[in-house]
């Protein structure tokens, strides 16, 4: 009786949407800011996880939510919105990643939008450490490193991973944000894996 | 199962994106397979320490700055225009065509169908006009070679400008038209009596007063009196002894009811000069012979006409009046 019950009220979530995306459509910007206001936390949330940077993040949020105004009248309810406005950002993160690559900035710690080093792993209660100041140290040092392994990867391996590993994201849901197939998704889902495996080899 | 297809397994199976039959193959494999199970090992520790660098959800004050920003650049966007709108609106329809190919396909069978269509009707029409146009330009030029001098009717005058070898002149000219329709058209008996009174070829005026006096002998709408005017103004002034023939046949049957025609078969009867008339004449009188004016008419024909066959005939008629009265 779950799964019906879970469907009817998808259903039901997403008829509001659907009405405020045809709002928007028509030029409502009351509508536009509502679904603005559904999806900035998973947007920001993804951005400051890829760029690690909180500056960086929010140039991402604000062009992403800038095109999406832009171009809704476009939106043909062929994919979920949740969907096409996760397609937006990550083109933007992959953008982002690929100028960092350029720059070879291998920055390891989050910075936020003043350029001042936030603690990310202080930020984040873990059962296992809060009370052993080492083990958090050690965590710590842990996370720069994953950091530093992830920033190797090519921005679409990055990015197949991160949708998969951090945000939990299908293979095939990832496949249509990034205009793959699920096939090309998983491929390089097993690259980015045996990749950091090599970086992370002696870590264990 | 080989090791390399083992491994991406193993990758899809630690992320939930394995088929439970595959995953069920996959465990006979690393139960089997030392360097698979490792393998599987170094995944599951790379997702583990994947976990020292987590998710941070964003800090509400970092959202709220970010949203300001936002609505900032959003407020400096100016407004669609309804053209704008219109003409999105316009490709977002066309673009969703895009997703029902069917619907697609058969707007395109329609409109290539429909495409085909206007062209051979098109190209008909045009082979059509350009051979009218072909036939009219050669009958022009054709004409024009014969008989251009006969296309001037007549030249109304002649100015020259002064001090110039400029010369107005102006001219009627005749332009030959061609039209075919039912005798009971009245088109074509309007031309039919026009050609019994002035055409100059006697030929064509027999031919005509022939037609109209077949019409009214067959009782085809000759109730008017244009027809019957036409016919008695040939049998009164036509040179032709032919047309004046067709027009007396024409105006038989109207002898007895119509005054004006038995007057002119009369006038015919005292003054054509073609006996032939002047004999078809009295047959003609016969059903109104005991008319005064008849009588009257028969007799000085039969006193003074200078052909003595037709005094005997009517003597004859005259004698036979008494009997009938």
């Amino acid at each position: 009786m779950d799964g019906p019950d879970r469907a009817q009220e998808r259903l039901q979530a997403r008829a509001p949407e659907m009405e405020l995306i045809r709002e928007a459509q028509a030029g409502s910007r009351a509508a536009f800011d509502a679904l603005v206001r559904q999806y900035e936390q998973q947007v920001l949330r993804l951005a400051l996880h890829l760029t690690g940077s909180e500056h960086d993040a929010e140039d991402i949020y604000q062009e992403a939510f800038l095109k999406a105004f832009r171009y809704i009248g476009n939106f043909r309810f062929e994919c979920s919105f949740y969907t096409w406005i996760y397609r937006i950002v990550t083109n933007l993160c992959l953008d982002q990643l690929r100028r960092k690559k350029t720059r070879r900035e291998d920055q390891a710690v989050v910075v936020d939008h003043s350029g001042d080093e936030i603690d990310v792993l202080a930020s984040v209660s873990d059962n296992r450490s809060f009370s052993n100041p080492a083990k958090e140290l050690d965590r710590k040092v842990l996370g720069e490193r994953i950091q530093v392994a992830l920033s190797k990867l090519t921005p679409r391996e990055r990015m197949v991973f991160e949708l998969k590993h951090y945000q939990g994201l299908r293979l095939r849901t990832i496949g249509e944000m990034l205009n793959t197939t699920e096939e090309t998704a998983k491929n390089t889902l097993f690259r980015a894996t045996k990749k950091l495996r090599t970086q992370l080899a002696g870590l264990r | 199962m080989n090791c390399e297809l083992a491994h991406e397994r193993i990758v899809l199976a630690a992320y939930g994106e394995l088929p439970d039959e595959q995953g069920h193959e996959l465990d006979r494999h690393l139960a089997a397979c030392t360097d698979c199970s490792q393998e599987r090992e170094q995944l599951l520790a790379l997702k583990t320490l994947a976990t020292a660098y987590p998710v941070v959800e964003p800090d509400p004050n970092f959202i709220a700055r970010s949203r300001m920003r936002l609505e900032e650049s959003l407020d400096a966007i100016p407004p669609k225009r309804w053209y704008e709108r219109v003409g999105q609106r316009i490709v977002n329809n066309f673009s969703s065509l895009q997703a029902a190919p069917v619907a697609a396909v058969l707007l395109l069978i329609v409109g290539a169908g429909a495409g085909t269509l206007g062209g051979y009707e098109y190209a008909a029409a045009r082979t059509a006009h350009n051979a009218g146009r072909a036939a009219a330009a050669q009958a022009k030029l054709e004409h024009s070679r014969d008989t251009a001098p006969a296309e001037i009717a007549n030249i109304s005058s002649i100015e020259r400008e002064p001090n110039s070898e400029i010369i107005h002149v102006t001219y009627n000219q005749l332009v030959p038209q061609h039209i075919q329709g039912s005798l009971d058209d009245p088109g074509i008996r309007q031309l039919l009596m026009l050609a019994s009174e002035n055409a100059t070829s006697p030929g064509v005026r027999d031919d005509s007063v022939g037609l109209l006096a077949a019409e009214c002998r067959a009782g085809h709408g000759c109730q008017g009196e244009g027809i019957r005017d036409a016919l008695m103004v040939a049998l009164r002034y036509d040179k032709s002894v032919a047309v004046r023939e067709k027009a007396l046949e024409g105006l038989q049957p109207y002898v007895a009811e119509d005054m004006r025609v038995r007057d002119a078969v009369l006038e015919a009867l005292l003054n054509d000069g073609d006996a032939r008339i002047r004999t078809a004449a009295i047959t003609i009188l016969e059903p109104v012979e005991a008319d005064t004016s008849v009588r009257q008419v028969l007799s000085t024909v039969a006193n003074s006409d200078h052909n003595p066959q037709i005094r005997t005939v009517s003597r004859q008629v005259l004698s036979r009046a008494p009997e009938i009265q």
